[in-house]
């Protein structure tokens, strides 16, 4: 086609080194450019908070990365964490710390379901999920019979553990940096892990290994939905309310963490490190776009255009004969 | 045995043969027979569910409640239309809400309204349907001239659009105060309200456009093979950002309808829209692989989704539940529909 695009076509142009370097370099260029503005920006004060704002973003985009990389997508995600803050909502007087567990488990059995859709029915993966989101939202609203719920008064002893702060550090960033860990662990040094990647790059090739990829596959969705409760539950014990929209705006970024992180929507390349650094670029833009003036209403516009272009720089073009 | 020899007859297409040998017991089961059947299992679905709901609440066959049906399906059919020839070039479209609030925003803020002082009237229809139109050109671009897959370029511009016309507003709602555009819902002729006559025209256009003219065969054809349909001398591109700027068009058209319907526009004003379109695209029959299928069909899909939730109403059923239900018939309708022979890797 275009010469612009042969060029991106070419090995090593635009995989190797653009992949790996651009998002820390661009993250650093980011907070660099808003310390010219608000050198305040720097102090540890902000950071922390900027850090704390970003977990519950960052946990989203890690379970979505388990399913990206697998070659497929999650947009389910969103339904479930609001699901499973509504769960908590209503949960949280009469269980009391019981209801965190309860709403974690409806993630996983709702990821574990989507996967069973996805590959016992042979579904695409966006349809099936889009199919388990739209199901999962209306029994959020039906939970929530349509209304956001506040967690009371009585409530909010049994959410400390979440909005505390220890030695400094806020809980919610030490629980994102404990799910960031365990899932590098899971990528890199388990047998799930390593037939997850495999799965992305190639899938007949992983088949013909003797893996067994509709288990990887179903797992990779299991994880996404736990995580996606897990975010949920966060996102309700920091607002102090559960709603059945409650995450509604947060898929969009999630997806855009993972793929301006660096991994490829064709998966098999990826990490959750990059993950980490796709995030942070993204709470950093929002902060900065407040900085900088631009209208708060105009952040889905800008989430929008760096989704495209990270998913058009990322791709492996060589891995899809026509793209539809 | 009469299935095997019907198998013979009808060999698999040259598009199946590239990848592994076909089974002949599944081969079998896509002979011309089943086929017809599954073609018209959509309109079975219909109207048994509207005999069992007629059966549970006989209100639901008065006059009245049929044209609250009607005017129920209007904006979902004109949408619906749009999604469906993006689904049968096997891409998919998610902008819906995106285009749909961009339209609705473009009407009010140009139409007579509460928030400042332009009244364009009738051109602010044209502008919004072109706004709308040009979200779908940009989709149609983005995924040919960067060459990523549709439903990213489409997640993108979803969230372009909706991120305009909440910046467009402000967050907060304008309502639309010209009588002649909010006549659009509200005047009637021969019982029905406008936006139904509306919506009837623009499902004659799509029929004209997948039946009548070269760029509906194209479309077809590149559902059915990309590869085939450009060595027989095909512009995929030029179709592609084609059906794009179509849906565009018709999602605009949808946006003035809920624009006139709500008499505002706010940020929400396309919610669970895309969700209802893929749902009686899907529904009707059309397969996401591409195709197969059509306008026709969505239009049966468009009648199942709502009559379900009109029944779902008046037997007194949550109206929450909706989406769980159009969700799990989406996974039903996909999961019998998809043409998986094809499919060696479902991702």
């Amino acid at each position: 086609m275009t010469a612009l695009s042969q060029l991106r076509d070419l090995p090593g142009v635009s995989s190797g080194a653009l992949r790996n370097l651009a998002p820390p370099a661009l993250l650093v260029f980011l907070v660099g450019f808003i310390a010219l503005f608000v050198p305040s920006f720097l102090s540890v004060q902000t950071l922390t908070m900027v850090l704390a704002d970003t977990a519950v973003l960052f946990i989203l985009a890690t379970g979505e990365t388990f399913v990206i990389l697998l070659g497929g997508v999650d947009l389910s995600i969103q339904a479930l964490a609001s699901l499973a803050s509504v769960i908590v909502a209503q949960l949280l007087p009469s269980l009391g710390l019981g209801a965190f567990p309860v709403a974690i488990a409806t993630g996983l059995v709702f990821g574990i379901a989507s996967g069973i859709v996805h590959v016992g029915l042979r579904v695409p993966s966006f349809v099936a999920t889009l199919a388990s989101g739209g199901v999962v939202a209306g029994l959020a609203l039906l939970a929530a019979h349509g209304r956001a719920i506040t967690i009371e008064e009585s409530g909010r002893g049994y959410t400390e553990w979440i909005n505390a702060t220890t030695w400094g550090v806020p809980n919610v960033v030490a629980i994102a940096v404990l799910v960031g860990v365990a899932g590098f662990f899971i990528l890199r040094y388990t047998r799930f892990g390593r037939f997850s990647v495999a799965v992305g790059a190639g899938e007949p090739a992983a088949l013909a290994a003797g893996v067994n990829v509709n288990r990887t596959k179903i797992t990779g969705f299991a994880i996404s939905g736990t995580l996606a409760a897990l975010a949920g539950v966060i996102l309700a014990a920091r607002l102090s309310s559960g709603s059945p929209s409650l995450a509604n705006q947060l898929l969009l970024p999630a997806i855009a963490a993972v793929i301006v992180g660096g991994t490829a929507i064709t998966g098999g390349l990826g990490n959750v490190g990059r993950t980490a650094i796709g995030a942070l670029i993204i709470s950093v833009v929002r902060i900065g776009m407040t900085f900088v003036g631009v209208n708060i209403f105009a952040e889905n516009i800008v989430f929008g255009a760096m989704l495209i272009a990270a998913v058009a720089i990322t791709i492996d073009r060589s891995k899809i004969a026509i793209i539809k | 045995m009469t299935l095997h020899s019907e198998q013979a007859e009808f060999p698999p297409q040259s598009r199946n043969a590239v990848g592994a040998p076909r089974r002949p017991s599944l081969a079998a089961w896509k002979t011309t027979a089943a086929r017809r059947m599954r073609a018209f299992a959509p309109v079975f679905v219909l109207v048994a569910l509207c005999i069992l709901i007629a059966i549970a609440n006989p209100n639901f066959i008065e006059l009245r409640n049929l044209i609250r049906i009607a005017n129920a399906a209007a904006v979902p059919l004109t949408l619906a239309m749009g999604t469906t020839f993006v689904i049968l070039m096997g891409s998919i479209d998610l902008s819906a809400e995106g285009a749909v609030a961009i339209a609705a925003t473009t009407l009010v803020l140009l139409a007579a309204n509460d928030s400042n002082a332009s009244n364009f009237g009738w051109w602010a229809v044209l502008a919004a349907v072109c706004a709308s139109g040009f979200m779908g050109f940009l989709s149609g671009n983005i995924q040919t001239g960067l060459r990523i897959p549709s439903f990213m370029a489409t997640l993108g511009v979803w969230f372009i659009g909706l991120g305009v016309s909440t910046y467009l507003l402000g967050g907060s709602a304008v309502r639309l105060m010209d009588p002649a555009l909010r006549g659009l819902a509200l005047t009637r002729f021969l019982e029905l309200p406008l936006s139904v006559w509306i919506a009837l025209a623009a499902l004659a256009v799509a029929i004209f456009i997948q039946y009548f003219t070269r760029l509906g065969l194209h479309i077809v054809a590149i559902g059915g093979g990309e590869d085939l349909a450009e060595l027989s001398g095909v512009n995929p591109r030029r179709v592609r950002i084609a059906a794009f700027t179509i849906a565009g068009l018709f999602y605009g058209v949808a946006g003035v309808l809920a624009a006139a319907q709500l008499g505002q526009s706010n940020s929400v004003i396309g919610d669970g829209r895309l969700f209802a379109a893929i749902t009686a695209v899907v529904v009707g029959g059309t397969a996401l692989t591409g195709g197969e299928g059509g306008v026709i069909n969505t239009l049966v899909g468009v009648l199942i989704v709502t009559v379900l939730g009109n029944g779902m109403v008046l037997l007194g059923i949550s109206p929450y539940i909706q989406q769980t239900v159009q969700g799990l018939m989406i996974i039903a309708a996909v999961a019998s529909s998809l043409d998986r022979l094809r499919l060696k890797i479902v991702k």
